[in-house]
């Protein structure tokens, strides 16, 4: 236990030594401030167009996944594929701690540094859910405000689980960076295919399970739970941990 | 201490080591010797758990490094070759680092962190970033790693490899230190280093062991020539 408490310390404080978690800060903020930018007009527009669910304006976006897909790469490329390259990841398997404990330090590690990357944006939910100062109450529902965040915490594990596979198959950062950005593309794109999201027809509802976009604008922006997206995130993400556990495994049959 | 026992281990379809089996008893101090590529990395590796044999057994302190890893890996101080470090770090944040992941508790780990930073003379540099460090200190930082956790076992992988004079003879002088109070294998190129610092020594080639005894066994066996002879003559580059 001590053994992993040190790793995930080391692991989540490596990010503030190196320029990555600076980058990913700024980057990500911006982009949100934009986006919730765009939202506050929307929500101040007077007549009759503006939003019913702000959340979906800021969440539901294209943009937001198109740049949300770069965050997680940028963060579990170093995680392996660093170790691997310079060499230390011998010393870190010949360590007195099992390789399932290794994996989960890293991605308890990138997962809490994921979450400080959203920390700041909870700045906005007092507009996002309208709050009375006076009493305290939102005026808007608050609901897909937890829903989302839900969500998104959830995805992001997801999207950061595949890194963190990658990142143990390569030694390139570059490389690990590229392949998980390629990756993440197939829960983000399937949303462009034409004619999408037709409900009348199979592919329409197998194409909503693997589209993370939809499934935020559908359901999780609006205050809704579907357990289908949710089984989705959480069985990657295990998936692709006990993936990476079997990677470091084979690293040491050696071929 | 070190039992090895039948140990093959193939990458793909090339044998790196064949059929190895030796033993070094508690308190000695071993040098392991070979040409380069001659599986002693490889062999240490499998030792120190980071590869796994495709064949044979070995126990560190009657424990099989297979079957029981983490307790093996407990009594064992690793330092491979190369020695690599994150350069981002502090030396002592480095070791700090290094302690906890070996199960060390907050008081002891203080204790032993000024303790190791003492022994291989690193107080001087104990706030400095470990990639600005020169090859020598790197070094040092790797034995104070391998020997935080105060191992029965030091497995060190070319420790002098890449020194300058001054520093190999202060590592050499070292390892004579630490070889009273811990069983060691360390494997080098520089055969003078053997015959000061060691007291047996085992030569490998091709994955084989070519030679396996004491010093004085070894030398009154090929009729007191000189280890680099001996060495020359076992690895098969006689007429060169």
């Amino acid at each position: 236990m001590r053994a992993l408490f040190s790793l995930i310390r080391r692991e989540f404080l490596a990010y503030f030594l190196s320029p990555i978690a600076y980058v990913a800060l700024f980057v990500f903020l911006f982009v949100n401030g934009v986006l919730f930018n765009f939202t506050l007009s929307a929500l101040t527009e007077s007549g009759p167009r503006g939003v019913e669910y702000p959340m979906r304006a800021w969440l539901g976006s294209e943009v937001f996944w198109l740049v949300f897909l770069f965050v997680p790469p940028l963060l579990t490329m170093r995680l392996f594929a660093e170790e691997r390259g310079t060499g230390t990841l011998e010393l870190l398997l010949t360590a007195p701690i099992r390789d399932w404990q290794v994996v989960a330090g890293k991605f308890f590690a990138c997962f809490l540094f994921y979450v400080v990357l959203w920390l700041p944006t909870l700045a906005y939910l007092p507009i996002l859910v309208d709050l009375d100062w006076q009493t305290g109450q939102p005026r808007i529902d608050p609901w897909p405000v937890v829903t989302s965040y839900l969500g998104v915490l959830l995805a992001g594990g997801m999207f950061l689980a595949i890194g963190l596979f990658i990142s143990s198959l390569v030694k390139s950062q570059i490389v690990a960076a590229m392949i998980a950005l390629l990756v993440s593309l197939i829960f983000v794109a399937a949303g462009f295919w034409p004619g999408g999201f037709d409900t009348g027809t199979g592919f329409g509802s197998l194409l909503y399970l693997v589209t993370v976009p939809e499934q935020f604008r559908h359901d999780f922006t609006r205050g809704l739970i579907d357990t289908r997206p949710l089984v989705l995130y959480v069985s990657v993400t295990i998936f692709c941990l006990f993936l990476t556990v079997r990677s470091l495994e084979a690293r040491r049959l050696g071929a | 201490m070190i039992r090895v026992d039948h140990l093959t281990k193939y990458y793909g379809e090339y044998p790196a080591v064949r059929d190895v089996s030796f033993e070094v008893p508690k308190g000695r101090v071993v040098g392991f010797l070979g040409p380069n590529g001659a599986g002693k990395s490889t062999t240490m590796r499998i030792l120190a758990g980071f590869l796994t044999a495709s064949s044979g057994q070995a126990t560190i302190a009657g424990k099989d490094v297979f079957s029981d890893p983490i307790a093996v890996r407990r009594q064992i101080g690793y330092m491979p070759e190369n020695c690599p470090l994150y350069p981002e770090l502090r030396v002592d944040e480095y070791l700090k680092f290094r302690a906890g992941l070996k199960g060390l508790g907050w008081s002891a780990r203080r204790k032993r962190i000024d303790y190791v930073l003492e022994r291989c003379w690193l107080s001087d540099v104990r706030r400095q970033l470990v990639g600005t460090l020169s090859k020598g200190y790197r070094q040092r930082v790797g034995l104070a790693d391998a020997l935080l956790a105060d191992p029965p076992v030091l497995i060190l992988d070319e420790p002098t490899a890449g020194l300058d004079p001054t520093q190999i003879r202060e590592t050499r002088k070292l390892i004579r230190e630490l070889g009273r109070e811990h069983t060691m294998l360390l494997s080098t190129h520089i055969l003078t280093e053997v015959e000061m610092a060691c007291d047996s020594v085992i030569i490998i080639y091709q994955g084989k062991v070519a030679e396996d005894g004491t010093l004085a066994e070894v030398r009154r066996k090929h009729k007191n020539q000189s280890l680099e002879e001996i060495f020359v003559r076992l690895t098969g580059q006689e007429g060169i």
